[in-house]
């Protein structure tokens, strides 16, 4: 059923879905990661016709979920109505799960071992997996062990009050126990962004993202879910002079500049993206929005490398940038991640700085200064909120549908993720 | 008929007074069926209650409500009427045997719903007299829903001519194994009851099942009916009509075998005992 070239073709973004991101414990409260994936996927489905349908695959993840969604993604194909026949898989690389696993389909797309697919993300900060202590978890799996009685109540033995308190999940890094706020913090303070900059930028994203939806942008992108239509984060009204007023959340002292208006919330929700082969568009009379043209993952050693832990896209540009013989101006559109304000000023003070780009990059001169008019022109996660696993398909659904409107040139995606990962990519105008 | 009346209800009633008033008003129930109604307008889907629901019986949360979700909320102004002294039928003891809902088209849950529920077809039966408690759902005027429960009294006397049994016939293939083996737990009826305010003392304990002459506890039909309806959620037409009988009752704790079939125009399916015969229950889904 897949072309049989050898040659490597390239996939097309023929479009997207998500449902409105809310805030945690907000509207989706009762609603599961399944729940909201199906969601995602139904609106897809209905909206280019794929009912009864299969797709090449269905790739897409959650980064916190319970232990029995070991099959989270294809148990929410089977609850959907695509065909029961479409295969699909888990994949989780944080918040650059949705970007990855599209990189998964459009290369497959690519290759000709597939003609469609899906890629996509859900999280839900609301509906979070408790798991029980260390200690007691060791004693039960000892006590399911046993055979006897006798030998199940001498494994239980020992426990104490205290191994009865569930381990809840935290935003923290494993090998350092800092959040990830506190990670950027350091960064933040490293690179002198200051708290007006920051503000600036969280006022515009929520601006931006209001325009889009006021323009009606986001009507053939977002299905209402549970009576939400819009993504309930999105204060239209507000200011760099009201976000002022927040206290600082990340950071010690007098230098502490992160606020939670300048730092994303923990959010709910679900995205999906549709890709596939010009030809399979073509022949299923469905649109092209965009090219997806190359990708690039990067990893830096936040650990004891000194290295931020967000700052990965920074670095992964370089061979992308190097692979398709462009420059970092080379680009209509810029989609870089909110995860905080600073995490998009630091990337771009970065690639302006000669001494990061000589010393760290490995470079001759820096990647240069980027036209900021040209950057998350229709907001991003500061606005609409940050559902991990669902950004990256959110990002690649608008980034597509931007490029399809102006027609031409290319856009640049940067996603930063825990673990000191970072994902980006390349679309260009069909 | 006579006796025309119309109850029109403002909020759902509270369905463990129903269900005490009808046992406590069973006695001396008889006579011809009168016409009475029961309304309740402009209700509104709680999010929280359907995500319940959902999680029970095994629905993914959507925006369109399961059409068993629409009996849930029918169910109060069934007990309502049932309650009613001019109800000839005395509640307790009353068993579902039969439920056919009528989906024209899915219900959203932002929308405003009237809901109306009457009896019909008092009429007698070889094991005592059944009736037909109905229900319809509009959006508007627009019928988007119909319900209809027939349930049995048993050893219940009323004079007419006793109708043709009909029953619900299923094709599911000679000998196909099951498509999937369900494990009811003990609690489920009292989890159902949480969740659809169905409290019937039947489904909550062994202790008070037995009161009713059965061995224990056992789960509502209904929640049988959702949980099948569940299972091919995603395959369902938007229009259909869903009929299912229920026949023997599903004790709990049980693990049962369900079983279902394409058909041209639907589904085919049946819930059975893992071992021993006799069906619990028996449906059809077909596109409208």
């Amino acid at each position: 059923m897949a072309g049989s070239t050898s040659a490597p073709r390239s996939a097309v973004v023929v479009g997207g879905n998500r449902i409105p991101f809310a805030r945690a414990n907000g509207p989706y409260l009762h609603a599961s990661n399944q729940d909201m994936f199906t969601a995602a996927l139904d609106g897809l489905v209905a909206r280019f016709g794929l009912s009864g349908q299969g797709v090449g695959e269905v790739a897409a993840g959650a980064v916190v979920k319970h232990s029995r969604d070991f099959n989270l993604i294809r148990e929410s194909v089977l609850g959907s109505r695509l065909s029961p026949t479409t295969p699909a898989y888990g994949v989780q690389q944080a918040c650059g799960t949705g970007l990855e696993a599209t990189i998964l389909v459009a290369n497959k797309i690519a290759l000709g071992q597939i003609d469609c697919g899906i890629a996509g993300g859900v999280d839900s900060a609301s509906d979070a997996p408790i798991a029980v202590g260390e200690d007691l978890r060791e004693k039960l799996l000892a006590a399911n062990r046993a055979k006897a009685t006798l030998d199940r109540i001498k494994a239980l033995r020992g426990l104490r009050p205290s191994h009865l308190v569930p381990e809840i999940p935290r935003n923290s890094e494993p090998r350092t126990g800092l959040t990830m706020g506190e990670h950027q913090a350091i960064t933040t303070a490293e690179w002198q962004i200051d708290r007006t900059a920051q503000d600036e930028l969280a006022a515009a994203s929520h601006h931006n993202l209001a325009a889009a939806y006021d323009r009606g942008f986001f009507d053939d992108l977002v299905t209402p879910y549970l009576q939400v239509a819009r993504d309930q984060n999105l204060r239209p009204d507000t200011s760099v002079a009201k976000l002022a007023r927040l206290k600082p959340v990340f950071g010690k002292g007098d230098g502490a500049t992160m606020t939670a208006g300048n730092s994303t919330p923990l959010t709910d929700g679900a995205s999906v993206v549709l890709l596939g082969s010009q030809q399979w568009a073509d022949e299923h009379g469905l649109p092209a929005l965009a090219r997806f043209v190359d990708a690039e993952t990067a990893a830096v050693d936040y650990v004891n490398g000194g290295e931020g832990l967000l700052m990965a896209p920074v670095f992964a540009v370089v061979p992308l940038l190097a692979r398709q013989g462009l420059s970092l101006q080379d680009f209509d559109y810029y989609e870089i991640h909110e995860a905080f304000a600073s995490t998009v000023l630091v990337t771009l003070a970065a690639w302006e700085s000669e001494e990061f780009c000589v010393e760290r990059l490995g470079l001759d001169a820096p990647l240069g200064a980027i036209d900021r008019n040209k950057v998350n022109v229709n907001g991003s996660s500061l606005a609409a909120g940050h559902p991990f696993g669902a950004t990256g398909g959110r990002i690649v659904a608008s980034l597509a549908k931007q490029l399809s409107q102006k027609g031409s040139g290319r856009g640049l995606i940067s996603i930063c993720a825990a673990g000191g990962q970072g994902v980006v990519a390349i679309l260009e105008a069909i | 008929m006579n006796d025309a009346r119309t109850l029109t209800l403002d909020s759902t009633p509270n369905l463990t007074v129903l269900f005490a008033r009808a046992a406590a008003t069973s006695i001396g129930r008889g006579g011809p069926l009168q016409d009475v109604q029961v309304r309740h307008p402009r209700t509104w889907i709680r999010l929280g209650e359907l995500a319940a629901y959902d999680k029970v019986c095994g629905f993914a949360l959507r925006d369109t409500l399961p059409a068993t979700y629409l009996h849930v909320l029918v169910f109060p102004l069934q007990a309502t009427l049932m309650a009613d002294r001019r109800f000839p039928l005395g509640m307790p003891g009353l068993v579902h045997v039969h439920n056919r809902i009528v989906q024209h088209r899915p219900v959203d849950a932002g929308e405003p719903l009237t809901l109306r529920s009457s009896a019909r077809a008092l009429r007698p039966h070889e094991k005592g007299a059944q009736i037909d408690l109905v229900g319809e759902v509009r959006v508007g005027h627009e019928l988007v829903w119909e319900g209809v429960s027939t349930y049995l009294s048993r050893g219940a006397s009323v004079p007419g001519e006793m109708a043709p049994a009909q029953h619900v016939a299923v094709d599911l293939g000679p000998d196909a194994p099951a498509n999937a083996v369900w494990d009811v737990p003990g609690d489920m009826g009292r989890r159902y009851a949480a969740v659809s305010g169905d409290v019937d003392p039947m489904h909550l304990s062994s202790l008070t099942a037995r009161a009713f002459g059965f061995p224990g506890a056992l789960v509502q039909g209904m929640w049988t009916k959702a949980h099948a309806l569940a299972a091919i959620e995603a395959r369902l037409p938007d229009a259909y009509v869903v009929d299912v009988d229920f026949s023997e009752p599903l004790l709990l704790p049980s693990i049962v075998n369900f079983f279902v079939a394409q058909q041209d125009l639907g589904w085919d399916f049946a819930v059975r005992p893992a071992e021993g015969a006799g069906d619990h229950l028996r449906g059809t889904v077909r596109a409208l």
